[in-house]
């Protein structure tokens, strides 16, 4: 079976139980298959979250290396998809506390407060003031949004990867869209035109 | 701001929102691969690398000429006071044949180690050369700790010039491609230094001359 054949195997999930067994006892070619299903969503994610991009680089070979040690420890109760993407965040919500980027967080908030309105251009501006806005939210009600409404996950998987409740993972982002509109609401009348 | 028209937003949100430059995932991969197996390979290589086969088999070697020498002697002349006398001649054997074995691999690891960290600032600096450098650096700094770790290391300053060898391939071993720039400048600063080179070629040649 070709290498693109068992990248296909493994993105779809079927025989992704055997890749993982094969790279549990340290077989190269099947980390590789899974790596390769796997990296471009880590990394993506993992950019949205930090938003930097050499750290998300840094973040996602990270992220690989902490799966490869550990998977002797996945059990298969959850998808391999689900563990993965834990993992990622995990890794990438550590390094953001270590290296306090937060100073980050309050400068995007300080630019999206001094974004004119601009009535001819607004769906630009919209956007970026928008971008700002999830920048600056608090980490949890961040990282809610990030998964939820801009990754699509659902709230159980949200809870399984941040090992929070289902309804403690809705309330955030509650919380989120509320800060959210609230940051947007200078733009409101625009809007509705 | 309408529920819909919010909905609307996020909905874009999710197609414009930080989207990330296409890294190079492959040498991504390289990086992920060698610290995850190449470590988990050379944690094994410890126990099988040739040098510490050499190394072992030149002591098991002396011992048992040095054995085969004292039976001989003893068998020859049949008495007690013979057999205790041939037991100083084998034990002077077997310093002298570990201590020749212990100076060549330590000539050894210097030459590698020296060409390494000299070609290191101009060849380290793509995907592939960095790869190998931190490969090789991994299988010196194993080849360290075993002359370190034996009881042929006696000598103070030889010592010392290897625990800071030691350092260095660490971090010849731990560069990583997408930072190998900023840190192949740091271990060039490390190395002037601490004046790595010269000590090295100097100890070379008193292992040569035999004052070691």
């Amino acid at each position: 079976m070709t290498h693109a054949a068992l990248v296909l195997e493994a993105s779809t999930g079927y025989d992704e139980r055997l890749l993982i067994s094969r790279a549990k006892q340290g077989d190269r070619q099947a980390a590789k298959v899974l790596y390769d299903a796997h990296a471009r969503r880590v990394h993506r994610l993992v950019f949205r979250i930090c938003g930097d991009e050499e750290m998300a680089r840094d973040l996602t070979q990270d992220t690989f290396v902490r799966i490869f040690q550990k998977l002797s420890t996945f059990r298969g109760d959850a998808a391999f998809s689900t563990w993965v993407h834990r993992i990622a965040v995990s890794v990438a919500l550590n390094a953001i506390r270590k290296e306090r980027r937060l100073k980050r967080t309050s400068e995007d908030l300080d630019v999206a407060n001094e974004l004119p309105a601009a009535p001819h251009t607004v769906e630009p501006d919209l956007r970026a003031r928008l971008a700002s806005a999830i920048a600056a939210l608090p980490e949890s009600c961040r990282v809610s949004v990030i998964l939820h409404d801009i990754e699509g996950y659902t709230h159980v998987e949200i809870g399984q990867m941040l090992g929070i409740a289902e309804g403690t993972s809705k309330a955030r982002l509650f919380d989120a869209r509320t800060r959210l509109r609230k940051a947007l609401s200078e733009f409101a009348k625009e809007l509705e035109r | 701001m309408s529920e819909e028209r919010f909905n609307e937003m996020m909905h874009d949100a999710a197609r414009t929102y930080r989207v990330p430059p296409e890294p190079d995932f492959e040498a991504m991969w390289l990086q992920v691969e060698r610290e995850v197996f190449a470590e988990r390979e050379a944690r094994v290589l410890r126990f099988r690398s040739p040098s510490w086969q050499l190394f072992a088999a030149g002591i098991a070697a002396a011992l048992v000429i040095g054995v085969g020498l004292g039976r001989l002697t003893s068998g020859a002349t049949g008495d007690a006071p013979a057999a205790a006398v041939a037991v100083a001649p084998r034990t002077d054997s077997v310093t002298s044949m570990t201590r020749n074995g212990y100076d060549r691999a330590a000539t050894e690891l210097l030459g590698k180690t020296a060409v390494l960290l000299t070609t290191l600032p101009t060849e380290a600096q793509t995907v592939q050369g960095n790869i190998r450098f931190s490969t090789q650096a991994l299988e010196l700094l194993t080849t360290t700790r075993l002359l370190l770790d034996s009881p042929a290391a006696t000598d103070g300053r030889f010592r010392e010039l290897l625990e800071d060898l030691e350092l260095v391939l660490a971090q010849v071993a731990s560069l990583r491609p997408a930072r190998a720039q900023g840190e192949i400048e740091l271990i060039t600063d490390a190395l002037e230094e601490r004046d790595m080179v010269p000590r090295i070629r100097s100890a070379v040649a008193r292992l040569s001359s035999g004052d070691d």
